[in-house]
């Protein structure tokens, strides 16, 4: 097959990751996945999951609605840093508010991806060096230094599951399929809001080769974004 | 059983007879009781209620759960509908069926709760970015309430598109003594596109890139043609031989009802035709008549966005006039003194 995403890029390890994990507890035929548009969406055609192509930042959305109507089945909420947290973050917020039963995984490179590396929320200059490699960045602090961190903002909530991982080298990629797996058993067993955010590389915008991304992600930004499991209830 | 109910009331109770499972809303005048009666008995009758947190959630919402095979609804008015777009042009594109009330408010931007059909143009021509049509269905009466939620739904499925059931505050929240149409359960599973986890070994796809497949193309064309073609709805009052016929939907429909009697009791020859689907457009029910010279599209909106498509469906072959405001409904004296004047 024809491979749409580049070398080096997270949403592949990601999506693998799943794959094992769902194929590992017999859940198959039970998946639907709901993905986010641009690179995102690019997943349709490496996975034979039933999927849903939902608008940007409307995943959580269409995640209840069908989720309301089938119980049963394991509904993958699979969103970019760009739905999650900027043009769909009313709808993250209130999913956690209500504790909807959701299991998201949310790729979170710093960047609007697909339209070229834009900056989105989670963008920090401090790691990227933005400006060294030709991304634009306002000189607003939050883009600086302090990021949008998710465990901020629906920490307080009372949800299952939140933790954030890296896909860089094979410690951090065994952790992160600890963490998913965790969320998806929770998912799955009790219900709830279970979320795992992951820091990707993106090496084509970072315009880095995919070593010096993931060396950045691993020295850099994994000090703006903590990796860990932020809340286990 | 019968009740007296108002629009909104009996449109709720119509939903709950087209099977409906599944509601997602945000309230907004003069939709709300729609809202507040799925919030209060959608337990008893086994409707999930959630309360989105915007139109847009909604809409997004009732997406989710119509993929999953249910009868979804959401229901709104005015700006809230336009909140809507998004999702509505997405299932559009993705054959994802669905139904949507849009319950008219007055005029652009929040505009006021009044009476109002300014909503036309958006509704019959897309309203949201790209080639795409909703099937659009006016409401007359409460019955019509009642009765169309069933319709709406049987429509939206059979072409895997969206529908919007559409009336004006005055329809609204006229109560009327209406039967009641009994619950009816929908079968989660009676469609094959419905998604339901990978069971076969072919997984199915709700997509936005069928564009770049040549059968998409010829899919959607044929999809409109069909509709365009065999789903013309209309009633029509004493049109046959009748010199000047009215268009009108929705409470300018029930103040002509009562003009064309009126006006027959007085030997004058009036007709009326009523569009109950805006889109199709019921041109059929133009070729039927025989004596008429000057159609008369009553509307409530400035812009007159009715009587254009009265006028090229028509081809342009009678004299044409409007009695046409943002809000102020005529009296049936008005419009008979109309009718004196254009005689
Ligand atoms: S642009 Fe970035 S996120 Fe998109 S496929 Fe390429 S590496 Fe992955």
């Amino acid at each position: 097959m024809y491979d749409l995403l580049c070398a080096g890029c997270g949403h592949r390890t990601a999506m693998m990751l799943l794959d094992d994990i769902i194929r590992e507890k017999n859940l198959k035929e039970k998946v639907i996945l709901a993905l986010d548009v641009a690179c995102c969406s690019l997943l349709i055609d490496y996975v034979d999951y039933d999927s849903i192509m939902c608008a940007h930042g409307r995943v959580l959305d269409v995640t209840k609605g069908y989720k309301e109507m089938r119980r049963e089945n394991v509904v993958i909420s699979y969103m970019g840093d760009g739905a999650a947290y900027s043009i769909g973050i009313e709808e993250m917020v209130h999913a956690a508010r209500r504790n909807d039963d959701v299991f998201a995984i949310v790729i979170n490179n710093g960047l609007y991806s697909m339209t070229g590396g834009q900056v989105a929320p989670t963008y920090v200059d401090v790691a990227y060096s933005g400006r060294e490699n030709g991304i634009n960045s306002s000189a607003d602090d939050y883009y600086k230094e302090k990021g949008f961190k998710i465990e901020d903002i629906i920490g307080k909530f009372s949800i299952k599951y939140l933790a954030r991982a890296a896909l860089t080298d094979k410690e951090n990629i065994d952790i992160a399929k600890k963490y998913i797996s965790t969320a998806l058993n929770k998912y799955v067993n009790v219900g709830g809001f279970n979320l795992v955010e992951l820091l990707s590389p993106c090496p084509t915008n970072y315009k880095m080769t995919p070593k010096d991304t993931v060396n950045m992600i691993n020295d850099k930004l994994s000090k703006v974004y903590q990796i860990g499991e932020f809340i286990n209830g | 059983m019968k009740k007296i109910l108002n629009g909104n009331e009996a449109f709720a109770y119509g939903a709950l007879a087209a099977g409906v499972d599944f509601y997602a809303g945000y309230p907004i005048t003069p939709s709300t009781d729609v809202y507040e009666f799925f919030e209060k008995y959608g337990d008893e009758f086994g409707v999930k209620f959630v309360h989105a947190s915007s139109e847009v959630s909604a809409a997004n919402m009732i997406m989710g759960a119509s993929i999953a095979g249910a009868r979804a609804l959401t229901v709104t008015s005015g700006c809230g509908f336009s909140l809507m777009q998004e999702a509505i042009s997405y299932m559009a594109a993705d054959f994802v069926p669905c139904v949507i009330l849009n319950v008219m408010r007055e005029g652009a931007g929040l505009g006021d709760i009044p009476r109002s059909q300014g909503d036309y143009n958006q509704m019959t021509k897309g309203g949201g970015n790209g080639d795409y049509q909703a099937i659009v269905l006016a409401a007359s009466s409460a019955k019509d309430c009642m009765n169309l939620p069933k319709v709406a739904y049987e429509l939206s499925e059979k072409y895997r598109n969206p529908v919007i059931v559409t009336y004006d505050s005055d329809i609204a929240h006229t109560k009327e003594n209406v039967e009641v149409l009994e619950r009816v359960n929908n079968d989660i599973d009676k469609l094959e596109y419905t998604l339901k986890g990978n069971e076969t070994g072919k997984p199915k796809l709700v997509q936005n890139i069928y564009y770049h497949d040549h059968n998409y193309d010829e899919t959607l064309k044929n999809k409109y043609e069909l509709i365009e073609q065999n789903e013309q709805r209309y009633s029509e009052y004493d049109t046959l031989d009748a010199e000047i016929v009215f268009v009108a939907f929705s409470i300018c429909a029930r103040i002509c009802v009562e003009v064309v009697k009126v006006a027959r009791a007085k030997g004058i020859k009036v007709g009326l035709i009523v569009p109950i689907t805006l889109y199709p457009f019921p041109k059929k029910a133009f070729e039927n008549l025989k004596k008429c010279k000057k159609i008369v599209v009553v509307e409530l909106n400035i812009l007159k966005q009715m009587r254009r498509d009265v006028e090229y469906f028509t081809k342009q072959k009678y004299e044409y006039y409007s009695i046409s405001s943002m809000s102020t409904c005529p009296t049936v004296l008005d419009v008979m003194n109309f009718i004196e004047e254009i005689r």
